[in-house]
């Protein structure tokens, strides 16, 4: 009991690291942003500065400079984020599942 | 809550800034292509908010929906984006 004590509220990720840096962010239902990370909490509402949000259409099959929109300060709801990386740990690259159709 | 774990407390917390902005204008952006523009009356403890003065914004027909006075209860569940001072898409 006394183990189960200490494992109750403790992060897997340190996102301390991540403070003032860029990091880009993806939700639930499609919409991605990025912004310098001002803030966060155990539950991982974060709070971003000079997010830039990009917004994926039917047509626009996640092309980036398409539909982005400056926020400015925001507060991002923890139950809606999906993933969470740095913005420059990361490139877009071709598909690599998709196979030359030739038919 | 829980004891903070290891984050500093000179940091900016989510829910403070929220807090913060309680009787000012702020723009809720949802799971969803819908937006909500309001005055800020209260939150709880699952980001359910209370907001008054409410304009509804839908994104994809491009266009003011409806707009609403008196209070609204907005349900938190689909919350995705919380902007202070936002005024809404410009269209």
């Amino acid at each position: 009991m006394a183990d189960k004590e200490k494992k109750k509220k403790e992060s897997i990720f340190d996102l301390s690291k991540y403070i003032d840096k860029t990091i880009r962010v993806k939700f639930q239902g499609g919409r991605e942003a990025s912004g310098v990370l001002k803030g966060f909490d155990p539950l991982l509402n974060l709070v971003l500065d000079g997010t830039i949000e990009y917004m994926r259409d039917p047509d626009d099959q996640y092309k980036l400079t398409e539909d982005t929109r400056q926020l400015g300060l925001v507060v991002c709801r923890g139950t809606s984020v999906v993933l969470i990386c740095p913005h420059d740990g990361m490139e877009s690259i071709p598909n690599p599942f998709v196979q030359q159709q030739e038919v | 809550m829980a004891a903070t774990p290891t984050t500093n407390p000179s940091q900016l917390l989510p829910l403070e800034l929220v807090d913060k902005c309680i009787g000012s204008r702020i723009h809720i952006v949802m799971k969803n292509d819908k937006e909500i523009v309001g005055t800020l009356l209260g939150f709880d403890d699952f980001v359910n908010m209370v907001l008054e003065d409410v304009t509804e914004f839908e994104i994809t027909p491009e266009g003011r929906r409806i707009t609403k006075l008196d209070q609204i209860l907005l349900n938190g569940n689909n919350i995705t984006m919380l902007i202070p001072g936002g005024e809404g898409p410009e269209v």
